[in-house]
């Protein structure tokens, strides 16, 4: 089942992935011998009234195909009925409920002749999707609520492209709006080719200022080898204005101000292999694997920022003794900006990093106690981000006393740490010049060892505490309570309540 | 800011949160790109201006920000100049000034500087209570203003491009978005400054507002030519009105010296405005050679 959050489009958009089913018609049972020879005689598709003949053949092609070979015995071509069925529901033009396949023996041509294997008429029936849909709701990103209307046109030319229209506003998205028209390669629903526009304006409270986007990507999306795998390309080329500043900006976050381009070639991988049989949202066992890098600015890329960017996210969940409803889960998140020079050269100068493109760290879904961005470097009250950072955390889920292991409501209790650093360069000193000064490539590799090794000089910044966990099928909520162990100056923690929202915790 | 009495947090669980953190270490350093905004020890003022202009105090190209660094530098407040952009002002346009932060972190916008130079720099000269002083101020604010506009912002191979386009963004689609929209700006600021709303772009023309602009100066010029201080109204010192005019003579002088108006600093009333921009650059930045930059 498609997770029907949206998770602020790090999760590469929910595939709906299902395992093709082995044996869709049961037909095993019936027919005494899998082994038997058989081959496919004639497929008929019923329903698809706007779906290309082109489409369907990409899917069904691989049936008749295998089933010229003499060799082919009917268990071959009812897995490959179940695969081609499979990817016909994954196309998400037909509706899943609705779609029937029947099998009967095709006439025999010459009467009276034994045949020396079993030809089948394949008949499917489907039901097409409404073309147009329209919804409205409510979501829960990670630490932000937002009401949307969306619309989609499905199966625009027949080939199941889709055309999305979406807009929302949040508790700090003011308004954003997206087109996404997106179509499956050959008719292979695992492999979708994606366009999107966007153009948004959100607030940045940590930061004291708003951010207005508008850009464009052009997205691969593809399955994985396993159910719940997926690698996504991306070509993304991004407006950003950051603008509105609040009366207390600081001096960092006033400089940063005004317009800048990024365009980048992104790349990301999700390997999620939890458990979701349990109760609920929460995992039972299993773990999960994202990664993400973006390379702005290198090359013919040009725009505003050069640089690298890698994130990686393990989290791992492991089941406490038998019936007891225990869960413990660890998870852990690293981060990396390397700054690049522009052009092909790896030699030249590069530029610090921007406010927009630093990693912020903090907040009730990933290290828990400390405001949003509440980690590393801060000037006056603004969270300015950083450009290495990791974060780690543990904690265990138990059931409540009277409620059992059944309820969706747990107790948990958690410590999580952090520690999020800026690219700094010491030497000569530039206090005096107004200009930003870019660095060489010695420089910069020398900036990011110290970065690095400023992440693990001294203890990271440290909570712990304990609280109420809900699991509900659209979101975790948490209330939690805790107590900051170890901190840096400038960071802010919260001693007490804090409540998250969000399907991604670490 | 007074917490509402239920959320104060009761005397046990105050003493158990004092405890925490168990351990504080230093503050993170902050980035790269904070260092040059984050000097402590000098206001800074923001201007339209570039990083080598600004390390080295030249004046800057925008005449508002010109008439305030100028003011500056007359009462001897010493301030850091940073380029900027609108984007990072308070009320959206430049300049603005930034005290120390040890002082305050709170900008003082343009409208509020006289008082601020007032409290840190030797006192200004106060403006005269005359009612001629709105209808001279009104000779800059509208048809001087106006052609500087047109010159700058609307007029084919005007520096507009160079001073506020390019310094934006790298990206051309970028850069051609802003155009459009600096340009549309300059010329509604006209329209509005003409009186003639009904007016569209194309009926406006360059040297209809240049003669508008030239006939301004040589009002002015007239009018300094009365002072016998040789500073406007009379006054001992130059104070914030020969800090406007100055900011367009300098500006026109400097900047587009290929045109007609250029020559009317030079000319108007015997060279007497002329004479004027001279004596407050040397005031204003002692020392200075114009011939070579």
């Amino acid at each position: 089942m498609a997770n029907p959050i949206g998770s602020g489009g790090s999760s590469a958009g929910a595939s709906t992935v299902t395992e093709p089913q082995a044996d869709p018609v049961g037909l095993l049972t019936v027919l005494d011998n899998a082994l038997a020879p058989a081959s496919v005689h004639s497929i008929e598709v019923h329903g698809a009234k706007n779906t290309r003949r082109s489409l369907l053949d990409h899917i069904f092609n691989p049936i008749i195909e295998s089933s010229r070979n003499p060799n082919t015995t009917l268990g071959e071509v009812t897995t490959q009925i179940g695969i081609a069925s499979g990817k016909l529901s994954r196309l998400g033009i037909f509706r899943e409920e609705s779609t029937r396949v029947f099998l009967a023996d095709a006439p025999r041509p010459q009467p009276g002749v034994e045949p020396t294997r079993t030809e089948l008429d394949v008949s499917i029936s489907v039901k097409e999707r409404g073309r147009f849909a329209l919804s409205a709701g409510t979501d829960f990103g990670n630490s932000e609520g937002t009401a949307f209307t969306n619309a989609e046109v499905r199966n625009i030319l027949g080939g199941a492209e889709k055309l999305t229209l979406n807009a929302r506003v949040g508790t700090r998205t003011r308004s954003a709006y997206n087109a996404t028209l997106s179509a499956p390669v050959n008719g292979n629903p695992d492999v979708q080719v994606a366009l999107e526009a966007l153009k948004s304006s959100a607030q940045k409270p940590w930061a004291s200022h708003d951010e207005h986007l508008t850009g464009g990507s052009l997205k691969l999306a593809l399955a994985g080898a396993r159910p719940g795998d997926s690698h996504s390309f991306t070509v993304a080329s991004i407006w950003r204005q950051l603008t509105g500043l609040g009366a207390q900006a600081s001096p960092t976050v006033r400089h940063d101000a005004g317009d800048s381009v990024k365009n980048s070639l992104g790349y990301s991988y999700l390997r999620d292999r939890f458990d979701r049989s349990g109760i609920y949202s929460l995992p039972q066992s299993g773990h999960q694997l994202r990664i993400a890098t973006e390379l702005a600015g290198w090359g013919p890329l040009q725009g505003d920022v050069s640089f690298s960017k890698t994130e990686l996210e393990f989290n791992k969940t492991l089941p406490g003794p038998k019936t007891s409803g225990i869960i413990f889960s660890g998870g852990l998140r690293l981060g990396l900006l390397y700054p690049l020079p522009f052009g092909y050269s790896l030699q030249g100068t590069a530029l610090p990093s921007r406010i927009n493109d630093r990693f912020q760290l903090g907040g009730p879904t990933d290290v828990r106690g400390f405001k949003i961005g509440g980690l590393g470097p801060h000037d006056g009250s603004d969270a300015v981000g950083g450009d290495v950072f990791a974060a780690g955390g543990i904690n265990m889920l138990f059931p409540l006393p009277l409620l059992g292991a059944d309820s969706p409501l747990r107790l948990q209790l958690f410590a999580n740490s952090g520690r999020l650093v800026a690219l700094k360069h010491k030497g000569k000193s530039t206090e005096a010049s107004p200009s930003i000064v870019g660095h060489g490539s010695g420089a910069i590799f020398k900036g990011v060892q110290s970065a690095v090794s400023d992440l693990v000089t001294g203890l990271p910044s440290t909570t712990a505490g304990f609280g109420l966990v809900y699991a509900h099928p659209v979101a975790r909520f948490e209330l939690n309570f805790s107590l900051p162990l170890v901190m840096r100056r400038g960071e802010e923690g919260r001693k007490g309540l804090q409540f998250g929202v969000g399907i991604n915790f670490l | 800011m007074a917490a509402s009495s239920w959320a104060q947090v009761p005397k046990p669980l105050q003493r158990l949160f004092d405890r925490f953190p168990l351990l504080t270490y230093d503050a993170t350093a902050l980035p790269e790109r904070s260092r040059p905004a984050t000097d402590d020890t000098l206001p800074t003022l923001y201007t339209f201006t570039t990083s080598e202009e600004a390390s080295l105090g030249h004046p800057s190209f925008n005449p508002s920000c010109l008439k305030w660094q100028t003011l500056l530098r007359l009462s001897k407040v010493p301030v850091r100049i940073l380029p900027s952009t609108n984007h990072a002002s308070p009320t959206g346009t430049l300049p603005f000034l930034l005290p120390p932060r040890s002082v305050s972190q709170t900008p003082i916008p343009a409208s509020k500087l006289t008082d601020y130079i007032r409290t840190h720099g030797s006192p200004l000269h106060p403006a005269p209570v005359t009612p001629r002083l709105d209808a001279y101020q009104a000779l800059i604010d509208l048809p001087i203003r106006n052609a500087w506009l047109y010159i700058v912002y609307l007029h084919s191979g005007g520096r507009a491009d160079g001073w506020y386009i390019e310094p934006a963004s790298k990206d051309r689609l970028i850069r051609y978005a802003l155009r459009n929209g600096l340009r549309e700006a300059a010329a509604s600021e006209i329209l509005k400054g003409t009186g003639m709303l009904s007016l569209e772009l194309e009926d406006l023309d360059l040297e209809v507002l240049e003669k508008r602009g030239q006939e301004a100066l040589e009002a002015l010029a007239e009018l300094l030519r009365e002072s016998e201080t040789g500073w406007f109204f009379d006054a001992e010192e130059p104070g914030v009105f020969d800090a406007s005019v100055f900011a367009y003579t300098y500006l026109l002088s400097r900047h587009v010296s290929d045109r007609d108006i250029s020559g009317t600093v030079k000319t108007a009333a015997g060279g007497t405005l002329d004479k004027h921009r001279i004596r407050m650059l040397e005031m204003a930045w002692p020392g200075w050679d114009e011939e070579k930059l």
